[in-house]
């Protein structure tokens, strides 16, 4: 036992692979440490992925094993102007929701970062929406956009926005409706943002920003040249899982609109647990599943290296 | 955009500077969006709040009072939701799901993250990397093959079938977590240990474990939190109403369309939320000690 905590415990060694330190007890200890995580990983989620793929190429309904059908479900699919509708809206929220949690958020941040008086109180305050479960906020935001007893109508009929005697029916129109889950998404997704942005911003040295003063720079520049830069890594991962989340959001939907009115806020997690366990077309909603793993891909591509590539890049000239 | 950004500026003199400014700018450039944001944020939960205290007749009355306020706020919808339906039985559902499938989960967690870091076998970083990869597969992607895994095994409908597949989400975010703390224990503890003649297990539960206490309570409430916020795959794998969680359940079995609902399901959201809320504002610093610790890896 004393020898191999030695082997351990001597970190220029650790780099060096052979054949024969395969059989040494490190890895047997590690294995055995590393068993009930493998096991859990592996059953429940690298073998769905697996079985997830394989059933988009069958026609498995519930209760009835399927047979390899080839790509049919996908040149169904290919056909089918839901799915087209999904995969657009889809589009729509992430692009649009994640520009905006990005800009609010990091503006958050920024506010949140300023020297202020009840700074812990205010900050422990605005996490509350990422805290509360999703679906039981997103209920409340269903009753907020109510057709007749909306809160939100009522104000904007006192300000004198809209006439006294106008309802807006804010989950039945399709514009409309799309406008809310968006808004619902952002409203939900921006603490997350702010406070891992604030976190980023308490690292950078305030003898940066000195330095800038005397050289006379702007707040704008400081901003620019300073403070962005040194947040990019930050900013990568952060709207890496923002837009990943966004992409495959279920809850949220599921709970305001259900997808409608006409499948205008249908997206493809929706869509996929409508046809797969409600319409009992596992091999469908699987489909519709896989396909969403290209997007996702090219989201985390995007995110990850389009905001990577500036981190090398900072303090260079603009970009 | 000059207007958005100037505050920002602004803001990273952090203390030290910002006498330059006046009080008038101060409400400016801080108070004001601050204020608006704030208010936005924080309105849902006030509204739902207000819902479940006030009397049927003021939901559905927006003309002749104030909807923004109540005086005569009751009890009534917090009575009928703890004493005339199954709620007290999904909350319990719901804490037991959590508390087993964040326990399962953090011991797999402490095992994978210390063999990762400290016994660092033959392809621990790809393992690593893997761990994080895994953090990003959504459950939207895995619900449907994961339906028809439960099926197979028999858990369908029975609270094990959430309790093995939610360690798939909180594992990798656990891990990744407990790695950054492992890390910052120092390397000399373990060697003096090992000459001591300890064995891995001892140096695990005697030295890194209780070393690791604020890592640990973080990474239980963020698990905790997730797995009680978790919904599509307790909507897929419970169909009967005694073994749903809090989340499934009122979205399923208390939305009948009835306008005089909306107190109890307010209330149902509100009593849902509070475990979580109570949690949270006695271990706020751990909880975002989680949350940034995660990312910044």
């Amino acid at each position: 036992m004393t020898d191999v905590g030695v082997k351990i415990t001597d970190p220029d060694r650790v780099g060096g692979f052979s054949w024969e330190r395969l059989k040494t007890n490190r890895n047997w200890l590690s294995f055995w440490f590393m068993l009930p995580a493998a096991g859990f990983l592996i059953l429940f989620l690298a073998y769905p992925l697996g079985l997830g793929i394989w059933l988009s190429f069958t026609d498995t309904r519930i209760g009835r094993a399927g047979q390899w059908i080839g790509l049919e479900n996908y040149i169904w699919l290919w056909d089918d102007s839901v799915f087209w509708l999904s995969v657009f809206n889809t589009l729509l929220y992430t692009i649009v929701a994640s520009a905006i949690k990005f800009g609010v958020g990091l503006y958050l941040a920024l506010l949140l970062n300023m020297h202020m008086r009840f700074k812990a109180v205010i900050r422990a305050l605005v996490l509350i929406p990422f805290i509360v479960p999703t679906v039981l906020s997103a209920i409340a935001f269903w009753w907020i956009f109510d057709t007749q007893f909306s809160i939100l109508t009522w104000m904007l009929q006192e300000i004198g926005a809209i006439a006294p005697d106008y309802q807006i029916n804010w989950l039945g129109d399709a514009t409309l409706a799309r406008a809310s889950v968006i808004f619902a998404n952002i409203w939900r997704g921006i603490p997350f943002i702010a406070i891992t942005l604030l976190a980023g911003l308490q690292t950078v040295s305030i003898s940066l920003y000195e330095a800038a003063v005397i050289d006379g720079a702007t707040r704008w520049q400081m901003f620019r040249h300073i403070t962005y830069p040194l947040l990019t890594p930050i900013i990568a991962v952060v709207m890496t899982f923002s837009v990943l989340f966004t992409f495959t959001d279920f809850q949220l939907i599921w709970v305001l609109t259900r997808g409608g009115p006409f499948n205008t806020t249908h997206l493809m997690a929706t869509l996929s647990y409508q046809r797969a366990i409600l319409g009992g077309y596992l091999g469908e909603g699987a489909a519709i599943a896989t396909a969403m793993i290209p997007f996702l891909l090219a989201a985390i591509m995007f995110s990850w290296f389009g905001l990577q590539r500036r981190k090398w890049q900072h303090g260079e000239g603009n970009d | 955009m000059t207007e958005v950004t100037q505050p920002a500026g602004q803001s990273d003199f952090r203390e030290g500077m910002d006498f330059l400014d006046t009080r008038g700018q101060r409400l400016v450039i801080l108070w004001l969006p601050l204020g608006i944001i704030m208010l936005v944020l924080l309105f849902p939960f006030y509204w739902m709040v207000l819902t479940s205290i006030k009397p049927d007749s003021a939901l559905i009355d927006l003309e002749s009072t104030n909807p923004l306020w109540t005086w005569n706020p009751t009890l009534k919808h917090i009575r009928i939701l703890l004493f005339e339906t199954a709620y007290p039985t999904w909350l319990w559902n719901t804490m037991m799901v959590a508390i087993s499938a964040t326990v399962l989960s953090l011991i797999a967690s402490v095992g994978a993250a210390y063999a990762i870091v400290r016994i660092r076998y033959r392809g621990s970083q790809w393992i690593g990397a893997a761990i994080f990869l895994a953090y990003l597969v959504p459950p939207s992607i895995l619900f449907i093959p994961l339906a028809k895994i439960v099926t197979d095994f028999g858990l369908f409908d029975t609270p094990f079938a959430l309790i093995l597949t939610y360690p798939t989400i909180l594992i990798p975010f656990s891990t990744w977590l407990l790695m950054g703390y492992f890390k910052t224990i120092p390397f000399e503890l373990e060697e003096c240990a090992l000459i001591d003649g300890a064995s891995r297990w001892q140096i695990l539960t005697k030295i890194i474990l209780p070393l690791s206490i604020p890592g640990l309570i973080s990474a239980f409430i963020f698990c905790f939190t997730l797995c009680w916020n978790e919904f599509i795959y307790a909507l897929t794998f419970i169909s009967n109403a005694s073994n749903k969680t809090v989340p499934v359940a009122i979205v399923t079995n208390f939305t009948d369309g009835d306008v005089y609902r909306w107190g109890s399901i307010m209330a149902g959201a509100l009593v849902g939320s509070l475990p979580l809320v109570i949690l949270y504002a006695f271990f706020v610093e751990h909880y975002v000690a989680a949350m940034t610790g995660a990312v910044k890896e």
